[in-house]
Formats: C-alpha cells, structure tokens, sequence
C-alpha cells in the first residue's frame, strides 16, 4: 500500500494528538519514570513530522525498547498485574508511534491506542471518565475514517466517527444487558502494590479520624424501603476497639460464641451499596438483625462479608433501634474494663467525684457527660499535639479534640469506674440525596463513639460527642463538611439560595452517580439475572437467544437506514459503471483524482497500462457519451456494463 | 471546419513560437464571440498575436495604441462641420474595423477605456443620438502591461468582466527564443500570411459552437466550480452568473476545437484559467495558480 504522502502530515498530527489525549489520564496511574518515557517518545514523533531527519535510526529504537523494557522492569518485575500491563501497552505503544513506515503501522498504532483507552477503566469507572473515553475513542475513529478517506477533512472525519459511534452505541447496550456476565475466579486478579485506600482502620488513636473528616469520598450509599431513621440514629456499626495502650485503641481478638440480640421496635429495612474497601467491613445501622450471606455478624456485632471487598458489592440488611445484647461472658468482661496501666491520683480524684460513693453506673453516665457539657470542653477538628498520655492531657490541660478524643477518654473513665466499656467506630449520619431518595455517607462522615455494658440492657450506645457538640449528631448536612468547603465560615459570605443550589446540583449529580454504579458498574451476573427474570427471562439459553434477536433486529433496521440512503450516489448508471471500471484501475495503483475528468483519467491509465490502452479509450468514450453526449442510448449503457465487466484489470 | 481550424493553428503557431496553447485559447475565445485580453511585459509578441489572428482570419485590422492623452473620440469618431453640405458628418474612429488591436490599454484615462468598453459590449457607437452599429464579426484584443508598473489605471473588475479570456504569454522556453532569434523577421512573416478561415466560414462556425451541446452532468460541475469560488476562503468574491455563462460559452468553443459536439469536464478546466482567473483575482496575473485550488477540490462526477 502506498501512503499518501501528501496526507501523511495531518493524519500523523491528528492521530499523535488523539493518542496523547487517550494517555493523558494515566498520568495519575502510572508511575512518573514511564510517563515520562512515554512523553519523550510522543514528543520526539511530534517533531518528526516537521523535522523528518529527526527521527531515530533502527538501531535507536532498538536502544529505546531496551531501555523501556528495564524501565518496565525496574518498576513492576515483571509484565504480570493491572498495572504492569498498562505500562507495558503505553510503552510499546510510544515506541511504536517511532515506527510509523507505511499505513499498516497507523492501523496497528490504532489499535494499540484503543486497548490503552479500554485500559484506563481499569483504574476508573466514573461517568466523566466513560465519558472522555468515548471521545477520544471518537477522535481515534476520526483517524481512521481520515486515513481512508481521499481529503483529510478533520471536521468532517470527526462527524462521521461520531454517527459511527452513535450506531453502535443501540448494538453495545444491548450486549451490555443481555450477554451472559462472566465473573472472573478471585485468583486470576492479581493483587497490585500501589493500592492505597482511605477509609477507617482497626486501630485508632486520638487524632487519628480528622485526616478523614476532610475527606468527600464516598463510603457506601443506602436506599431506605420504607421508614428512614432520624438523624441521632444514623450510628453505622464499624470496627469495635477495645483493647487500649494508653495512646492506641485496637480490636480484641475474642471470638466467643455470639447470643443474637433481642430487639424490639420497628425494622429499617435496606439496601446497602458498599464503594470498593480494603477491609472486609460492611456498615451496618445499629443493630444488623437480618441479613443474607456471604456477610456474618461478628462478635462485636459488626457485619463482615468473606466475598470480595475491593470492588463494589450489594447488600440487603434489616436493623433494629431498640436492642438488648444481654448478658456479657467473663472474657469479654475482662476485656471491656481492661487499662493499659493503674490510673494516676488525678483521674481517681475525677472518677471518685463524678461518680460519688457508690453511685450507679447510670449515674456517672450522666455525670461524665454532663462535666464535658459543663466544664471548658471544645469540640475542634483541630485539636493541638498531644503526644505523651493523651488521655490525661486531653481531660486536664486542652480539653479540645472531637469524637476520638472525646470517645477515648469516656471510655478510659469508665473502665476506671470498673464500668465495662469500649469504643465503636464507623460512621454517624449521611446526608439524603433529594433526587435519587438514597443517603450518601462518606468519609467526613467517620465517627467514634462509645459502647457501655449496662446489667438489664447489654451494651448501650453513649455518645460523648453529642454531649459537646450536638450538632455535629443532629444535623442533616455535616458542620464539619460545610466548614471544610468554606460554605458555613464565621461571616458566611455565601448567600444561603446559592448554598441551595450548590446543595440541589451535588445531590443531582449525586442521583446520577448512583444509578451509574448501582446499574452500570455494579451490574454483574447476579444483577443481571434478577432484572432478566423480570422480564420473564429464566436462563441462560433464553437470554443468548434474546440477545442475538435484539443485535440483530437493531442491525438490521441500522442496514435498512444505510441502504436506504445509498440510492443517492448512483442516480446514474453509466457512473456506477464507471465506478467499478476505476475500482479495477485502483488494483494497478491507478486512483483518479476528484477533480480528474474521465479523459485526463484515461490518458494517464494508458501510460501506466499501454496494454490495456484499446480498452480504456473504448470505455472512456462510451461513458463520455453516455454521461456528456446529446444522444445516447440504452445500448450504449449496456456496452459499456459489458465492457467495464470484460475489463482484464 | 476542424481541419481549417487545425490549419490556421498550424500558420499562427509557425509565427508565434512556442505559444501553441495561447494560440489555441485566443482562437478559442474568438470562435466563442469574446474579447481578449492579452497581459504582459512589453516585447514579448502580444501584438505579433493579434496581428497573425488577423491576418489570418482575414479581417479589417486597426490597431489603437492607447496613451495617456488618448479622447473617447479618438477612439470611436466625431462629427466634423462639413463647409460643402453645411452640415455635421460623422467621421467614424478606428473603432469601426473587424479586429481591433487596443494596445496597452491600460495606460489610457478611465474615460477613454470605458469608450472602448461599452462599444465592446454594445456592439454598437452612439455619437450625438445617432446609433452606428459595429461591424460584424467585432473583436477587440486588448493588451495590458502589468499594473505594477509606472504610469498605468488598472481595469476595474466590472471592465475586466467584459472580456472574455485573459492571456498571459511569458518568455518563450529557450529553444523557441532561438529559433526567434535566428530566423525571420516576424513582421514580414505575419504579412506574407495567408488567409485560412474566410469571416463567413467564421461566421458559420460561430453559429456552430453555440450548438454544442451541455449535458446536466457537465452543469453540475460547472455549478460546482461556481459554488466552490463563492464558499471558499480563497477568493475575495467568487464567480457571477455572467462568468458562469463565459465558462460555458468558452468550454463549448473549446469542444469544438476538439471535434466533439458535447463538452465534457476537460473543457471546462482548459479554458477554467483563462476564463476565471481575471474575473477571481484582477491584479494577480498568476491565473494557472489562482484556479488550482478549484481544480483540485471540485469533484467531477
């Protein structure tokens, strides 16, 4: 094939650009070192479409694709994994972009640039990104229509990409719903080293959830069937720490025989929508009572699921408000009053007079919280250093800090008191999506409070926090949040309409995020059976059978548009014909220009093919006739379908 | 009537060397009943051109050397007290030949240029409410030296349009300078031609190339061609309907210099420069270059 060299420059601009746009989103996937290679090999094709004498030699490139492979190598060991593939198809496709000799080659870089962009939703699967990867990938069609089209036109190449991409669109929804989901086993992921996730941990330290409270990431989503519960219940059950350092709090490791708790009251029933973790934990609402597997209910009644936890999941659970845990084991006991040393005379002096003699634990509840409500408490997400005895600092000199502060040394103080207790994280709240009648809880949304064993009720939820800061446990939308985006500021400069709407414009967003993941994302072969059922499809030979009816009824009816509109270009016989009689040309090489008149067209046939000559003239003169004459006739047509067909090409 | 077109070709291409394809244009644009313009430098066979033409087509010959003096009356005539009648006679200018030579035209004020003008375009000299009509057949070859040069008024484009073709010559290639060189002087050349197409033969022809015949394919892309000067950013102002009309009345000419009785797109694009280029671009005398783009981007179908 020869390349058109004339076209050569705009189509290689074209195609570099695509290609750079297609990679630019890795920049936060891929380590710097092979972006930067990738830039340098882009760059350097950039400049030699101007300066061709630029471009590396063979044994340049050879130098290249060693140094890429050890630049591979020194970063991933290997070709195995998610993010070492990437790497791998970005290197080899920069260094092919090198190579480009004839239009195979842009065929190939084509395709190279297609398989980068499908990777890209390895690491992100967000509408924006859907979004931006349909249109590069139409950008890269354009460059294909280009390179086959006899004008380079860009807005033109891009507008036929586009129908193209708009028929296709009907065919790739259709396979999306109705081809069977495969899932892939568990060991055919390979686990990747830069995975980093934020999100709570099973340990906690005072300070140790403000580096969350900032952040907006979304945790899970939960869609209420029927009642939603007030604000102050929003408690969704995390790790459960109980054993304490003096300065870090963990989880106990007891793993005695779980009494179901009593419950009374009326059910929430929900579904939760979990982001990807990297932890086992789903949050459920205070008290999780019924459930389906694969998720159980540990001994800290907190919902663990052994299915897999870094991608997003479903789960269905129904809670109760009113709980009773009853009765506690010796271990258990032991744990929940356990201190990690004698308390100093200072906190005795404190526990023995908020608790007074022989006062009931009830009591000294209340006593506790109201000393934090009464003394100079300060509920801050800023809260200063506090490195040696924490606790202690904390409760005599700073008395400023939040949740975690505030739910360690409650529980400090009533293990001293010989009150078992313990300190229960996850996350308080959630904010109502309006529009899509779901609540979001994110990870501003991370919370500690504080579990006390009471004889009579089981363990009782006590939050200290409330006690400071009410707010922070009553309100629909975060303090904190609105504080952290600069909306609620002492002087609230931002008109509360504009908040509104701020608000409106997130919580739509929010609507259309969900149903992206909850249908898009999250559609996998159990979602898909359970929607094909209601649509009375049972099994997996009905569903193929469905599928392939629908690709091909929408094929056929994309066929009838397509012919449908065809008749346009052959309005006249004689050109058809003509037509084949330059398709056969086009074998030797021959392409007649559009502006090329037949005769033109003819003359310059006869230099390249003198053998060939008698017959060209003849079938240049019947269609000159046909087409420019004063007179010609239905035996001239057919003279010349006979001679066109008789054509040795 | 091809074979004597094919003669006279021949004996003006024997004079003018080198120029076969200007020879053939500026017969072209006669057979099609329009003026010519012919543009260059000084010395380069502008008159020698229309001089052959004439000779050779047998016509009345005046040449008018144009010059910055030059009156509308000088060109068409006036009327003159005559002592003996006691009355006014009209004394008809140079203007009233077969053939006119306007040499530099452009040197000439704009009121002398538009006398010639509008009798090119009439066909016809109205002197002092008397209406004197040309005779026939009337052309006008123009010369023109280039505008960039001193003591010139360049043809405004609505002028311009009145002819039908405009010629460049430009030097002859080396072999054809020698030749010039050596051989005879072309004065007594021309003089010693002999007529080869009589003005009734003419005439006929004439008559002939107006029947040559258009299909709707051919005016599809004459349209074409037309539309695509109007859209493109290439041109200041794209073709009128009247250019259009030169297009086809000069591509007919043209076909049936080639023996066809049909014009095929070929003919369109030969006479396309010549045609196109003055009425496009008038201060540019690139005409080969201004027409490319419309040569390379209108399909022909």
């Amino acid at each position: 094939m020869i390349m058109k060299a004339e076209l050569d420059k705009n189509i290689l601009i074209f195609l570099l650009s695509a290609i750079g746009l297609i990679v630019f989103p890795h920049v936060y996937h891929i380590p710097p070192a092979v972006f930067g290679f990738f830039c340098l090999l882009l760059g350097w094709r950039f400049a030699g479409i101007w300066k061709r004498n630029w471009l590396p030699k063979m044994p340049v490139i050879l130098l290249l694709a060693i140094c890429g492979i050890g630049l591979l190598y020194s970063q991933h060991q290997g070709i195995f994994g998610r993010d070492a593939g990437t790497n791998l198809f970005i290197t080899a496709l920069g260094l092919k972009l090198l190579e480009i000799k004839a239009e195979r080659d842009l065929y190939l870089i084509s395709y190279l640039a297609f398989i980068v962009a499908a990777s890209q939703f390895l690491y992100e699967q967000s509408i924006a990104m859907a979004a931006y990867i349909l249109l590069v990938c139409c950008a890269l069609l354009a460059v294909l229509v280009a390179i086959n089209s006899y004008k380079m036109q860009t807005s033109a190449a891009l507008k036929t990409s586009a129908i193209i991409i708009a028929q296709a669109l009907p065919i790739a929804v259709a396979l999306f719903i109705l081809f069977p989901r495969i899932e892939a086993p568990r060991w055919m992921l390979f686990k990747d080293l830069h995975q980093n996730k934020t999100g709570l941990s099973d340990s906690m330290e005072p300070g140790s959830i403000s580096d969350l409270v900032l952040s907006e990431e979304l945790v899970f989503r939960v869609k209420f069937a029927g009642a939603i519960p007030p604000p102050n219940q929003r408690y969704w059950r995390g790790p459960v720490l109980s054993y304490s350092d003096g300065k870090r709090w963990t989880q106990s490791s007891f793993q005695n025989p779980l009494t179901r708790p009593s419950v009374t009251g009326a059910p929430y029933r929900y579904t939760l929508l979990m982001e990807p973790q990297d932890k086992n934990w789903v949050f459920a609402l205070d008290m999780p009572q019924e459930f389906s597997p694969p998720l159980t209910l540990n001994a800290a009644y907190q919902l663990v699921t052994s299915d897999r936890h870094d991608k997003r999941a479903e789960y269905q659970v129904t809670s109760y408000a009113y709980y009773n845990t009853g009765s506690l084991n010796a271990s258990e006991y032991k744990a929940a009053i356990q201190l990690p040393a004698e308390p100093s005379d200072k906190i005795k002096q404190l526990v023995g007079q908020l608790q007074g003699f022989d006062g009931a634990p009830d009591n000294f509840i209340d006593q506790l919280l109201s000393y934090f409500r009464t003394e100079d408490f300060h509920y801050t997400l800023t809260p200063p250093v506090m490195d040696n005895n924490p606790i202690e600092t904390f409760l005599f000199q700073t008395r400023r800090g939040f949740c975690s502060h505030y739910a360690s040394a409650f529980v400090y103080l009533m293990r001293v008191a010989h009150i078992p207790a313990r300190i229960v994280t996850g996350y308080q709240g959630g904010e109502m999506n309006k529009v899509g009648d779901f609540m979001e809880i994110r990870q501003a949304d991370a919370h500690a409070w504080v579990e006390v064993w009471l004889k009579d009720k089981g363990w009782v939820r006590v939050d200290p926090t409330a006690a400071i800061a009410p707010e922070r446990i009553e309100r629909e939308i975060s303090m904190d949040r609105r504080t952290s985006y600069g909306i609620a500021t002492a002087n609230n400069y931002l008109p509360r309409s504009a908040y509104d709407w701020l608000k409106q414009a997130r919580q739509l967003w929010g609507s259309v995020d969900y149903n992206w993941q909850r249908w898009v994302i999250n559609y996998d072969n159990k979602n898909q059976s359970s929607l094909m059922s209601s649509f009375g499809i049972n099994n997996l030979k009905t569903m193929v059978y469905w599928m392939i009816a629908v690709v091909g009824s929408i094929a056929a009816v994309l066929c009838w548009f397509l012919l449908y509109q065809k008749p346009k270009a052959p309005d006249n016989k004689a050109l058809l014909f003509y037509n084949r009689f330059c398709k056969k040309l086009s074998k030797h090489g021959l392409f007649r220009g559009a502006g090329e008149g037949a005769k033109d067209f003819a003359e310059r046939a006869k230099v390249k093919l003198p053998s060939l000559a008698k017959d060209i003239d003849r079938i240049t003169d019947v269609f000159i006739k046909l087409r420019y004459g004063r007179s010609a006739s239905e035996e001239d047509l057919q003279q010349l379908k006979s001679l066109v067909a008789l054509f040795r090409s | 009537m091809q074979n004597a077109i094919n003669q006279l070709l021949d004996s003006a291409n024997q004079v003018i060397l080198g120029k076969p394809r200007q020879v053939r244009l500026a017969l072209c644009c006669l057979l099609a009943r329009g003026h010519l313009l012919i543009e260059d430098i000084p010395g380069v066979g502008k008159t020698t051109l229309s001089h052959t033409l004439a000779k050779l087509l047998g016509l009345n010959y005046q040449r008018i050397q144009f010059t910055s003096d030059i009156l509308p009356a000088d060109i068409i005539g006036a009327s003159v007290f005559d002592t003996k009648s006691h009355e006014f006679k009209f004394h008809p200018g140079p203007v009233f030949n077969q053939m006119i030579l306007a040499d530099e035209v452009n040197r000439a004020t704009p009121k002398a240029q538009s006398a010639l003008l509008e009798a090119m375009e009439e066909r016809q000299v109205t002197v002092e409410g008397t209406t004197y009509p040309l005779p026939e057949p009337f052309f006008v070859i123009a010369t023109q030296n280039p505008s960039h040069q001193i003591g010139t008024f360049p043809l405004p484009e609505s002028q311009l349009d009145r002819f039908l073709m405009r010629v460049e010559l430009g030097y002859p290639d080396p072999q054809a300078e020698r030749q010039l060189l050596t051989g005879q002087s072309r004065h007594s050349l021309c003089e010693s031609l002999p007529v080869k197409l009589p003005p009734e033969q003419l005439q006929s022809i004439q008559g002939a190339v107006a029947q040559v015949h258009v299909s709707n394919a051919l005016l599809d892309y004459c349209q074409g061609i037309i539309n695509f000067t109007r859209s493109s950013s290439e041109y200041h102002c794209g073709l009128s309907p009247r250019a259009g009309l030169a297009l086809l009345t000069a591509a007919k000419a043209w076909a049936f210099m080639d023996s066809r009785d049909a014009v095929i797109p070929e003919d369109l694009q030969a006479v396309l420069a010549a045609v196109a280029g003055h009425r496009l671009r008038a201060g540019n005398s690139q005409s080969e270059a201004i027409v490319a783009p419309i040569l390379a981007n209108v399909p022909v179908h």
